[in-house]
């Protein structure tokens, strides 16, 4: 289309050569020399007087997105709260939030930015497993604290960096305290033939294994287990299997959205009054989301529910209202509470702020003002001791403040011991 | 004897619900080529205002056709900013149509935010066929597909505007020549399919999660459903596409387990796909 | 009757002047930004340290990935939302490699295995697709359920690939005789990223001037009548989807190493659908578009991410809309553009 002149051409090669020949030279000089910069190192504490920095990082869009809201408000709740009191060691907190799009690159991404870019003290957050994961690497190589707030598979050393970590704490509960505690209970009442169903991930895969195993030695056992590929809409087969199997209870290790759609369905094939439906994942805003005719009479069990009925609960339910709202507050929320406070503790204890000093003093800490009891973090291990509630969803309920009934409670769960090798986890 | 019919049951309303569900994009993909990766969004407008209206008190189904006329209204209006300039582009609207998608989800959130929300199930109980239980929803909405596609058959073989459609699909030029305005009757048939998608998703938020990112679940499954059973073929190859997907994940997953037949599912569209070089030479009308 | 692929002008001057020139006055202004982006690239551990120096190689790798998609839908006119799946077949092989043979054969094998696993992956079923003519939107859909297999199957192979959880790898260093490149620190993962970016555009540019670079043009603009000159078409779009696979591995094995963890997100059609959007919104006639663009993006939406956690994405999503509906061209293409008019006026 241009028809160009000779002389145009003979500039533009020139140009261009004369470019990559630029490019050719200086590209030598770091190789040979290796006089580039290396980042300096601030110090991340900061000044007598700075506020003291942390980061957040929360699923505030894609897959997870439901759970975020708890997720932030939770650990914001808690940042409030020690502000009005004048901070730590006099200074002030400041959060930086990221979103983790609920994608374990972006975690990567964003651990990195909290941590070099804005200097934070300790990072608070992530949310599944692999995320989790995703920042271990991260936290580790900078010598960082993670709290992690959810309920998760447990530890072995097969997933370090992930878990088995010294930089990583564990505020949610795992399966020893979030099903043994009452599969006695369930088991006397229903029956033990259970039907497992669960997403095709490590989380289900390893609480169905210890659930199974603790099942055996009540004298049940499992007559199906299904795992469910993620983003999976429609449950027929699944339903089919169910209704042919004999089973007393289906117990349920779905997330995300897929749980809704499950027992949603599950509900609308008329299978509810068929069998008893206990799950470890919904709590109180997945449930909301299911509905109350699709949950009426299901076992859920958590360390946390939002209707437990305890002082501490009945006082931070008021907080909660004040400062967030209608949020559904619930177990990862009030995780990131404890995990906010139990730090601030920390911090208090070891006079400066600095990842020896949390880690030393947090290991072991018990924490009394906890919503859903007393939690202690096992210094062994950093597994948070924790309460366990199963409950029973009301029928016709009409908001969390409804919604559950505890039905059986242990108020203090030990944990069993990590599968870590190099037990306790302490500094390098 | 009851174990088959279960079955059946199962594979039949699972594959009716997943046609319900591709059908907008069947409509829009097959009758003007444009690949609406916005599908998912449009599906999660409908089940999303049908939520809005039920809480105010209107009767499901009132909400489910009202939702269905608001999503037909914002399918026509993107239709009219943007989309009508960029017919004969087809990569072009894929992109716009995913912007649509990326746009319309983040609207969502701020609108209803984030928080799961439930449509309760208008028509409790179950029936019993031959000794299989199915619930009375699931069954009044397969129904609801039937007859969708039914009348969809009617309109397109039986009515003059079918006659147009049909014509225009075969050879644009040609049906312009004689007199159909292209331009009115892709409006038309983009609002349709935005349409469609909003009384889909207004149907199936009893039994699904409603959330802003609920279309994703749907539109890579939708698409294998309309162009497996070939495009341009609303009725037949919707359903052939759809009992593919759906009705052949059940039965695999009778015998194996789920991650193995949704990816044998898969594997075996993509092979249907290869051996239908029909389609493909059908599609130089556009 | 084909897709418009905003390329019209060169059709006329294909036709008028010898293939060559003309495909090489269009690159000429591309060669001057191109060297413009590369050298800046190459001064930027001068000017930040910390977080950018750590962050751009990833970035840089998503230009890789990008580029197999551009190699594949500006050029040949084949829109592959499977790219993801090939990027992360060598993220899993790198760490399988380095996490199974010791020494320092581990990071070559992991290389060497993803690139050729998912080059043969790619022919594979590129040709079992292509010498049926499985085309355009039907194509589209193909690569939407790879992308979509390959995510299920990383979840639930987790004994090889860890599953959901992922899998951690951990920073390697590649032997040379004479020479070890090490990715262990930010600085030198970089420096090796970069030249690595730089290799593969080169490469990828070399390959676009090509004879056959010159043959998937005109199949992208006349699939019929380049058959009809007697060429395989089935044949050199196979070669060009498995080149792309190759490279998104290439890209998928260094990213591997260099973040130090791969998941099963890294291979599902929400990342394809990321990288078509960088390729469009950086201009896909240009293989420097798709580098601008997977950076550029990448980059927006961390900052966008810092400042507005909440609704970023809506921003982004915004921004699309814009790019798409009036500027075409992308982002570079548009550039590009302007500068035509001024140099038709000396």
């Amino acid at each position: 289309m241009t028809i160009s002149s000779p002389r145009g051409f003979d500039r533009r090669s020139f140009l261009r050569s004369s470019a990559f020949a630029a490019l050719g030279a200086s590209a030598a000089v770091p190789l040979l020399g290796a006089c580039a910069p290396q980042s300096s190192s601030k110090n991340a504490s900061g000044g007598k007087s700075d506020p003291i920095k942390v980061g957040v990082i929360s699923p505030l869009s894609g897959a997870w997105t439901v759970y975020g809201k708890a997720h932030i408000a939770g650990f914001k709740l808690a940042v409030d709260e020690i502000n009005a009191a004048g901070g730590t060691l006099g200074r002030k907190w400041e959060i930086v939030q990221a979103d983790s799009q609920t994608q374990p690159q972006v975690v990567t991404e964003q651990a990195n930015r909290l941590i070099r870019e804005e200097n934070v003290a300790f990072l608070a957050g992530t949310f599944s497993s692999a995320e989790r994961n995703a920042a271990g690497p991260v936290v580790t190589a900078a010598d960082k604290l993670l709290l992690y707030p959810t309920f998760y598979e447990g530890q072995s050393q097969k997933y370090y960096p992930g878990v088995c970590n010294p930089n990583i704490f564990m505020f949610g509960p795992e399966p020893s305290e979030q099903v043994w505690p009452h599969m006695d209970y369930i088991v006397k009442k229903h029956g033990g033939k259970f039907f497992m169903v669960g997403s095709d991930y490590v989380w289900p895969r390893e609480t169905n294994r210890l659930t199974k195993q603790k099942l055996t030695e009540l004298g049940g056992k499992v007559v199906g287990e299904v795992y469910i590929p993620f983003n999976t809409p429609q449950y027929g087969s699944v339903l089919s299997q169910i209704k042919k199997s004999g089973a007393d209870v289906i117990f349920l290790s779905l997330t995300g959205s897929d749980t809704v759609n499950f027992r949603r369905q599950l509900a609308a094939a008329g299978m509810k009054k068929d069998f008893i439906v206990w799950t470890v994942d919904d709590e109180e805003a997945a449930t909301s989301g299911i509905g109350p005719e699709a949950t009426a009479g299901d076992y859920v069990s958590f360390d946390y529910f939002w209707s437990i009925d305890t002082p501490n609960n009945a006082a931070f339910r008021k907080k909660v209202r004040a400062a967030s709202g209608n949020v559904l507050m619930d177990t990862v929320g009030v995780a990131m509470y404890n995990a906010a406070h139990m730090a601030a503790k920390a911090i208090e204890l070891a006079g400066d702020v600095s990842t020896d000093g949390i880690r030393e003093k947090l290991g072991g800490m018990t924490f009394d003002k906890a919503p859903q009891g007393s939690i202690t973090m096992r210094a062994e291990d950093h597994q948070a001791v924790l309460p366990s509630y199963l409950v029973k969803v009301r029928p016709n309920w009409t908001g969390t403040d409804d919604m559950f009934e505890v039905v059986h409670k242990v108020a203090s769960v030990t944990p069993s011991a990590a599968a870590c090798t190099d037990l306790p986890l302490k500094a390098k | 004897m009851t174990q088959v019919i279960s079955v059946a049951l199962d594979a039949i309303s699972t594959s009716l619900v997943l046609a319900l569900v591709a059908m907008g994009l069947a409509v829009v993909f097959g009758l003007v080529r444009v690949i609406n990766m916005g599908h998912g969004a449009m599906l999660a407008l409908g089940a999303y205002i049908t939520w809005t209206l039920a809480q105010h008190g209107l009767p499901f189904f009132v909400s489910v056709i009202v939702s269905a006329l608001l999503v037909g209204v914002i399918g026509l209006l993107f239709e009219v900013v943007l989309i009508r300039h960029f017919y004969d582009k087809q990569f072009e609207t894929l992109l716009i149509t995913w912007a649509f998608y990326l746009v319309a989800t983040q609207l969502i959130k701020v609108f209803w935010g984030t928080d799961l929300h439930s449509v309760a199930n208008p028509i409790r109980g179950t029936f019993t066929i031959g000794g299989a239980v199915i619930g009375r929803y699931v069954a009044v909405v397969s129904l609801v597909s039937l007859l969708l596609f039914a009348s969809a058959g009617w309109v397109m073989y039986r009515t003059s505007v079918g006659i147009r459609v049909r014509a225009m699909i075969q050879n644009r030029e040609m049906a312009m020549m004689l007199g159909v305005r292209a331009s009115a009757m892709y409006r038309a048939i983009f609002a349709l399919g935005a349409m469609l998608a909003g009384l889909a998703g207004g149907l199936i938020s009893p039994m699904f999660s409603v959330e802003p990112d609920m279309g994703t679940l749907w539109l890579v499954r939708s698409f294998f459903v309309v162009t497996v059973g070939g495009l341009g073929s609303l009725v037949g190859g919707t359903l052939i596409g759809s009992a593919l997907m759906g009705g052949m994940t059940t039965l695999v997953s009778l015998v194996a387990q789920q991650v193995f037949a949704q990816t044998v599912v898969f594997a075996l569209a993509v092979i249907a796909l290869r051996f239908r070089p029909a389609g493909i030479l059908g599609k130089k009308a556009a | 009757m084909m897709v418009d692929h905003s390329g019209g002008t060169r059709i006329e001057s294909v036709r008028r002047r010898p293939a060559a020139a003309a495909v090489r006055r269009w690159a000429s202004g591309e060669n001057i930004a191109a060297s413009a982006v590369f050298v800046a690239l190459f001064y930027v551990p001068y000017l930040f340290a910390g977080y950018p120096v750590f962050v751009l190689p990833q970035y840089m790798l998503f230009g890789v990935l990008a580029m197999s998609l551009c190699l594949l839908w500006g050029l040949g006119g084949m829109v592959s939302f499977g790219q993801a799946a090939f990027f992360i077949v060598g993220s899993y092989s790198m760490g399988i490699a380095v996490r199974d043979i010791a020494g320092s054969l581990g990071p070559w094998a992991g290389i060497g295995m993803g690139v050729a696993i998912a080059a043969a992956a790619a022919g594979a079923v590129g040709y079992f697709l292509f010498s049926a003519r499985v085309r355009d939107s039907y194509f589209v859909l193909v690569t939407l359920a790879i992308s979509t297999i390959a995510q299920v199957i990383a979840n639930s192979a987790s004994g090889l690939t860890g599953g959901f959880n992922g899998m951690f790898v951990p920073r390697v260093t590649l032997d040379l005789p004479g020479l070890a490149l090490s990715l262990e620190s930010d600085l030198g993962a970089y420096y090796v990223i970069f030249l690595l970016t730089l290799l593969t555009y080169l490469g990828l540019r070399a390959l676009q001037r090509s004879a056959f670079g010159k043959v998937l043009v005109s199949i992208r603009e006349n699939e019929e009548r380049t058959e009809s000159l007697g060429y395989n078409t089935a044949l050199r779009k196979t070669l060009a989807f498995a080149i792309a696979g190759g490279v998104a591995a290439l890209a998928g094995a260094f990213y591997a190493t260099d973040a130090g963890f791969v998941s099963p997100d890294l291979g599902g059609v929400l990342f394809s659908t990321n990288v078509v959007v960088w390729v469009a919104i950086g201009g896909r006639q240009y293989l420097l578009g798709a580098i601008v663009g997977a950076i550029g993006i990448s980059a927006l939406s961390n900052q966008l991410n810092a400042w507005i956690p909440t609704y970023w994405q809506l921003l982004l999503g915004l921004l699309f809309f814009v790019v798409i509906a009036f500027f075409r061209r992308g982002l570079v293409g548009t550039i590009l553009a302007i500068r035509l008019p001024m140099r038709k006026a000396q």
